[in-house]
C-alpha cells in the first residue's frame, strides 16, 4: 500500500523535488494506482486549505480591546461601511441628529485643541458656537446647513498644514501620503454630495457624508498637530 | 527578527485586495497614520477590516477556545507597536506577522496544558485503519484543529497562509526538512476529511 514514493508526493505537488527524483516518481506513478490515488487526494487537501474562509469572531472584541488600550468604544460606535451599505436607512432621525451634533462638536472643537493657538477672526466662531441646537430639529440636510462652518475649519487646518510643510516640519514622504489621502477623501465627499443632491432625504447618505467629512477633519487635525504652525 | 519581510504570504489573500473597497489603499494608509498618532476610531476601522483574518489564524493555529483572547492580545500589541510600522509591507502583512508571533508565544505557554488534554484523544495520528468513531463527524476545519501540534502549525502556515518552508522553519525554530515532513504528515491525515 505505502511504498517509498508515497512519502515524496507532497514535495512533488509543491515542486520542490529535484529533477532526477521527479522524473523517477513520474515513471513510478504511471504504474502505481495507489500513489496516483494518494496524489489526487493530497492535491484536494491543498486546494481545500486554500479555499478556507476567514470568519470574524462570534462576539465583538472591540470593546474589550478599546478598554485595554484606553480609547473610548461606546460614544461613537462605528458601523463598518460594508454593514452600512447593506443596512441602508436604518438610522432613526433622532439618532442621526445626535450623531451629527457629536461629530461637529468633536470635529471642530478638537481641531482647535490640536492647533493649540487662539482662533483667528472669522473662523473662530466654530469652536465657541454650540451647533447642537439647530441640528436636533431637522437632521436631514444638516450637512448643507453646516457646510460653511465645516469649510472654514478645513481651510484653517489646511493652512496650518501648509505652514508645517513649508517650514520643513513634515517630511516629504508624510506629505505625499497625506496628500494622497486627502485626494481620496475629497473625491469621496464629492461623490457623496452628488448622491445627496439626487436623494436629499437619505439618512444613509447624510451619515456617510458626515463620516467622510469627519474623517477629513480628523486627518487634517492630526497632521496639523504633527506640524504645529509657527508664528 | 520579528515583523520583517512579507514573504510568500503576500501572494495569497492579501487583505488589502480581499476586502473589496471601503478601508483599503489610501484610506487604510491614512488610518494607520491616524492610529499611530493615537486615534482610536481609526484603529477601530483597522480592527474591523482585519479581525476576521487574525481570528481565523488564531482558531486554526491554537484552539477556538482561546482565539478571542489571542485576537485581543494581537490588536493590543499592534496598537502599541504601530510606531514601528514602516510601511514597507502592507499593514495587513505586518499585522499578520505580529499575530503569528503572538500565537507562537502563546502556544509555548499553553503547550504543557494542551498536551495533557489533547494527546489522549488525538484522532489524527495517521495510523491507517485506526477505528475512531467520532472522526468521521469532524469537518475539515475541526480536523485541522486535531492535528498534532507541529503538523498543525506547519500545515496552517504553509497550505492555508502561504508561507515557504524556509520561513516556517525560521518562525518555528526547526529545519526546513522537518517542516516538509510535518506538512506531508498533516496532508496525509487530512485526506479523510475531504467532503
Ligand atoms: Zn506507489
Amino acid at each position: 500500500m505505502n511504498d517509498t514514493w508515497t512519502e515524496r508526493l507532497s514535495e512533488y505537488i509543491d515542486g520542490t523535488l529535484p529533477d532526477a527524483e521527479r522524473a523517477a516518481l513520474e515513471a513510478h506513478l504511471a504504474g502505481c494506482t495507489a500513489c496516483r490515488t494518494t496524489l489526487d487526494e493530497l492535491r484536494r487537501v491543498v486546494a481545500r486549505a486554500r479555499a478556507l474562509d476567514d470568519r470574524p469572531p462570534a462576539a465583538d472584541l472591540w470593546p474589550a480591546i478599546a478598554e485595554q488600550i484606553g480609547v473610548s468604544s461606546g460614544a461613537h460606535h462605528v458601523v463598518s461601511l460594508a454593514e452600512r451599505r447593506t443596512r441602508r436607512v436604518t438610522f432613526t432621525v433622532p439618532q442621526l441628529a445626535a450623531a451629527a451634533a457629536v461629530l461637529l462638536l468633536l470635529g471642530s472643537g478638537g481641531a482647535y485643541l490640536a492647533l493649540r493657538r487662539p482662533p483667528v477672526e472669522g473662523g473662530g466662531a466654530i469652536a465657541q458656537r454650540g451647533p447642537a441646537a439647530d441640528l436636533t430639529t431637522s437632521p436631514v440636510g444638516w450637512v448643507q446647513k453646516t457646510s460653511s462652518r465645516y469649510d472654514a475649519a478645513v481651510a484653517e487646518l489646511q493652512s496650518a498644514l501648509e505652514q508645517g510643510r513649508a517650514s520643513g516640519r513634515l517630511d516629504s514622504a508624510t506629505v505625499r501620503v497625506l496628500t494622497q489621502s486627502l485626494v481620496t477623501i475629497d473625491s469621496a465627499i464629492v461623490q457623496a454630495r452628488r448622491a445627496l443632491a439626487a436623494d436629499p432625504g437619505s439618512a444613509y447618505l447624510n451619515q456617510h457624508l458626515a463620516d467622510t467629512m469627519r474623517r477629513k477633519l480628523e486627518l487634517l487635525r492630526r497632521a496639523s498637530a504633527l506640524a504645529p504652525a509657527r508664528t | 527578527m520579528e515583523l520583517t519581510s512579507p514573504g510568500a504570504a503576500t501572494l495569497r489573500r492579501d487583505p488589502d485586495q480581499a476586502t473589496g473597497g471601503g478601508g483599503t489603499g489610501d484610506a487604510e494608509t491614512a488610518d494607520v497614520a491616524l492610529a499611530a498618532s493615537g486615534d482610536g476610531r481609526a484603529f477601530e476601522r483597522l480592527y474591523r477590516s482585519h479581525v476576521a483574518r487574525v481570528h481565523s489564524l488564531a482558531r486554526r493555529m491554537i484552539n477556538p477556545d482561546v482565539a478571542d483572547d489571542v485576537t485581543q492580545d494581537v490588536f493590543v500589541r499592534a496598537w502599541s507597536k504601530l510606531g514601528t510600522f514602516r510601511g514597507e509591507a502592507a499593514f495587513g502583512t505586518w499585522l499578520h506577522r505580529l499575530a503569528i508571533n503572538v500565537i507562537l508565544a502563546r502556544r509555548t505557554t499553553l503547550g504543557t496544558e494542551r498536551g495533557r488534554y489533547y494527546d489522549a484523544e488525538n484522532v489524527l495520528d495517521a495510523v491507517p485503519g485506526r477505528p475512531v468513531v467520532h472522526e468521521l463527524s469532524l469537518d475539515f476545519q475541526q480536523a485541522i484543529g486535531r492535528l498534532p501540534d507541529g503538523a498543525r502549525e506547519v500545515f496552517v502556515l504553509h497550505d492555508v497562509e502561504g508561507y515557504k518552508h524556509e520561513e516556517i522553519a525560521d518562525m518555528l525554530g526547526i529545519v526546513p526538512g522537518t517542516s516538509k515532513s510535518q506538512l506531508h504528515h498533516a496532508r496525509m491525515a487530512l485526506r479523510k476529511y475531504l467532503e
